[in-house]
């Protein structure tokens, strides 16, 4: 076979990544020598070593709030199911693949979380952040899986051993369980990863040694091709490279070849880089102190203008802003504002600014502002609406609801605008929930009206108990006649809220209608709950 | 006779309120004896209602939610690509959502406003009013003066919205520049509505609108 020899020539093209700087790249060899040395003097091909950090837990780690027996859940087919479960949770019994029903009669003190995938990503981001100090060369490979380019990181961190246990020791720190290895290729070192296998291969012609004995699965091929070739009788990669290419290639497809070759340093690899994203964050100095406001407002538009170009430069958008303005003596005053989507436009930043502007307090006259952005997103154009009959309705949008409600928040709080969606749940109090129009910008779950349920339009905060004349429930001091029901509720036994209630509607004698309730269980005392409106 | 009433009535100064009835067709309240008496045979679009009352839960959101329900509702004949949001600004108790859904408006399309004084109720409201994305505005305000009911019917106008404020009876006594007033009385049978002012229309008194057994379709 002309592989291995092929793949000598091939390697100073692999890995099209950059990587440190040329004197860094060469100290490996300092360290140990390489096995082989070239005859002849050739150029020495970049060495590249990669360093690959496989998270299996990442869902139980990105998702745990509190202390106790954990599991990570996820709906497959309708059912929730175990995805991941803590140590302790397995100790009772608890594995993946178990309903979550199932794996709360084990264990009932057991926390369940919902799997997200955000929350991973950004455990996966900020783990990224963070290793980009050990390497300039810092790769998200999967979704759960990290490489990093450490050949030209070798020295600064005295040596292989050091570094690995700098970056081991400090993954347990950040409470991930992790599964490391390090290999000159990217691939080789995933599978390696995945495999389980603690090894450090510094050196190309070790890799396919230790990479034929690697069981299929560590590959992450899709099932049926690793049933068709276990049925084969290809147990391990070993067993795959015997088989002809050819054969292999029209089988299986050719991508599966090239993630061979790819892994034995065949084929170059090339990865793109991770970098951590990028913020604004520019101040303002005067020369003397002030408190003109619109003087204040101009230098804040200067600001806004640099952050535009800024973030137009890279295509970029933000939601939150953050202005702080400096004062000689005392500590800074804080303004932020939100939007509902990533914007860069500084007049449309400006007209926000100016709303919360107005109300804000500055104490003492400000010396220095500086303008932050929160973090930045890819921007998403819009494409505008093809309307070839501009209607009144039309023209007479002036802006979106998005800017709406980023007006109103500006001026009168976050928690004072909000939509709503409905909830599938019996119990009146809980069969909605407000929705921030900033975040998640939702349509309702649940679409279909239950039309046959009597609610009224107005619902109390809390029910109110109702005063009794000899049983008869009294409002606005006379007696209140039933219209209606009762329209009996009993359920949410499993938490401490749950409810045995019956409805009525009812009219009070000055015409007004009623949603009333009395307990079955505690007592029978009445409460209103609502205005039939 | 004739011949000097007719001069009388060419006479521009002769203000006649018939006339000045609004040329825009008004939005059908579902209740057609309510838009009989209306001028335009609904709600009037574009402009401020008034709704006097002195307690809350004698009919006075039921007397809308036909209106707001259609307003919610996809319109495949406009050319409007969307429906407009519904928008309640500082409602007096929680809006229910499932009741809401019951009645056909459409909840993704809501926006609840909750501003902590009576000048940001108005802020607010006009806000809403002049975006163009709102089709409705409803809101609660204690205090609404004749300037300010002004800048609301001019926001009405400009976004193409309907204004509905809530107010006390106590209101009854102050000049407004709504297009419709009226004012909601409840007895044991029933909710009495009389409507005060009407913009190319009468005023009028209907017994038996809101009743307890009935329901609007």
């Amino acid at each position: 076979m002309s592989r291995v020899s092929a793949s000598t020539g091939l390697r100073g093209a692999a890995d099209a990544a950059p990587t440190p700087s040329a004197s860094q790249q060469a100290l490996p060899f300092v360290e140990s020598a390489p096995p082989v040395k070239p005859l002849f003097c050739t150029p020495t091909p970049v060495q590249r070593l990669w360093f690959c950090i496989w998270l299996p837990g990442l869902p139980l780690e990105a998702s745990r709030s509190s202390e106790g027996a954990t599991a990570v859940i996820e709906e497959q087919q309708g059912i929730h199911r175990v995805l991941l479960a803590d140590r302790q949770a397995e100790a009772a019994g608890v594995m993946a693949g178990q309903s979550a029903n199932a794996a709360l009669a084990l264990l009932p003190t057991l926390q369940l979380e919902e799997r997200s995938l955000l929350r991973e990503q950004q455990a996966l981001e900020a783990l990224a952040g963070w290793l980009e100090r050990f390497s300039s060369f810092v790769c998200i490979a999967g979704r759960d899986l990290l490489l990093l380019e450490i050949a030209g990181s070798l020295r600064l961190f005295g040596g292989l051993r050091p570094l690995r246990e700098k970056i081991s020791k400090g993954l347990r720190q950040h409470g991930f369980d992790a599964s490391l290895a390090i290999a000159p290729t990217p691939l080789g070192a995933t599978w390696l990863a995945r495999a389980g296998r603690r090894v450090c291969i510094r050196a190309a012609q070790n890799l396919k040694r230790e990479l034929r004995h690697l069981p299929l699965a560590s590959l992450n091929w899709p099932e049926g091709i690793y049933a068709s070739l276990t049925g084969m009788g290809v147990i391990n990669i070993g067993d795959c490279l015997r088989l002809p290419r050819e054969g292999f290639v029209r089988r299986f497809g050719a991508q599966y070849m090239l993630e061979l070759d790819r892994a034995l340093g065949n084929l170059p690899d090339p990865r793109n880089a991770w970098r951590a994203p990028e913020r604004f964050c520019t101040d303002y100095e005067m020369t003397e102190e002030t408190s003109d406001r619109e003087l204040l407002l101009n230098i804040c538009h200067e600001l806004l203008l640099l952050h535009e170009q800024f973030l137009l430069a890279r295509q970029l958008g933000t939601q939150r802003l953050s202005f702080s303005f400096f004062h000689l003596k005392g500590s800074a005053t804080e303004l932020r504002l939100g939007c509902a989507r990533a914007d860069r436009s500084a007049e449309r930043w400006l007209e926000l600014l100016r709303i919360r502007f107005n109300k804000l307090v500055l104490p003492v006259p400000v010396i220095a502002a500086r303008l932050q952005s929160g973090m930045t997103q890819a921007l998403q154009a819009e494409s505008a609406r093809l309307n070839f009959h501009t209607t009144a309705a039309g023209e007479a949008r002036r802006y979106s609801i998005a800017q709406l409600a980023e007006r109103l928040i500006a001026r009168i709080g976050d928690q004072s605008v909000h939509s709503t969606t409905l909830v599938a749940e019996h119990r009146p109090q809980y069969a909605w929930r407000t929705q921030s129009l900033l975040s998640d910008w939702g349509s309702s779950t649940l679409s279909e009206a239950r039309r046959h349920l009597r609610r009224p339009l107005w619902m109390l905060p809390e029910p109110v108990l109702l005063p009794a004349d000899s049983g008869y429930p009294l409002h606005q001091g006379g007696r209140i006649r039933l219209l209606d029901g009762p329209e009996r509720l009993e359920t949410g036994w499993w938490d401490e809220e749950g409810i045995s209630r019956d409805y009525y509607m009812a009219v009070n004698p000055a015409g007004i209608r009623l949603w009333i309730f009395r307990n079955r269980k505690r007592s029978s005392s009445w409460y209103l709950h609502g205005y039939f409106g | 006779m004739s011949s000097s009433l007719d001069k009388l009535l060419e006479n521009p100064r002769v203000w006649r309120g018939h006339h000045h009835a609004q040329r825009k067709a008004g939005l059908a309240s579902g209740y057609p004896e309510l838009d009989r008496y209306l001028p335009g045979g609904g709600w009037p679009p574009e402009a401020l209602t008034e709704i006097l009352t002195e307690q809350y839960g004698i009919g006075e959101l039921r007397l809308l939610m036909p209106a707001l329900a259609r307003l919610s509702a996809e319109d495949p004949q406009s050319d409007c690509s969307e429906p407009g949001w519904i928008a309640w600004v500082a409602p007096p108790f929680q809006p229910y959502p499932p009741a809401l859904q019951q009645s056909g408006i459409d909840l993704s399309r809501m926006l609840i406003v909750r501003p902590r004084d009576a000048s940001e109720i108005l802020w607010s409201a006009e806000q809403a009013l002049s975006s163009g994305t709102c089709a409705a505005v409803l809101f609660w305000a204690e205090m609404l003066d004749d300037q300010a009911s002004r800048r609301l019917q001019l926001a009405a106008e400009k976004g193409h919205s309907w204004a509905i404020a809530f107010r006390p009876m106590t209101a009854r006594q102050q000049p407004s520049a709504a297009a419709l007033r009226l004012e909601l009385h409840s007895s044991a049978q029933g909710t009495r509505v009389h409507i005060l002012k009407s913009r190319g229309g009468r005023p009028t008194v209907l017994n038996n609108l809101l009743n307890l057994s009935h329901h609007p379709a």
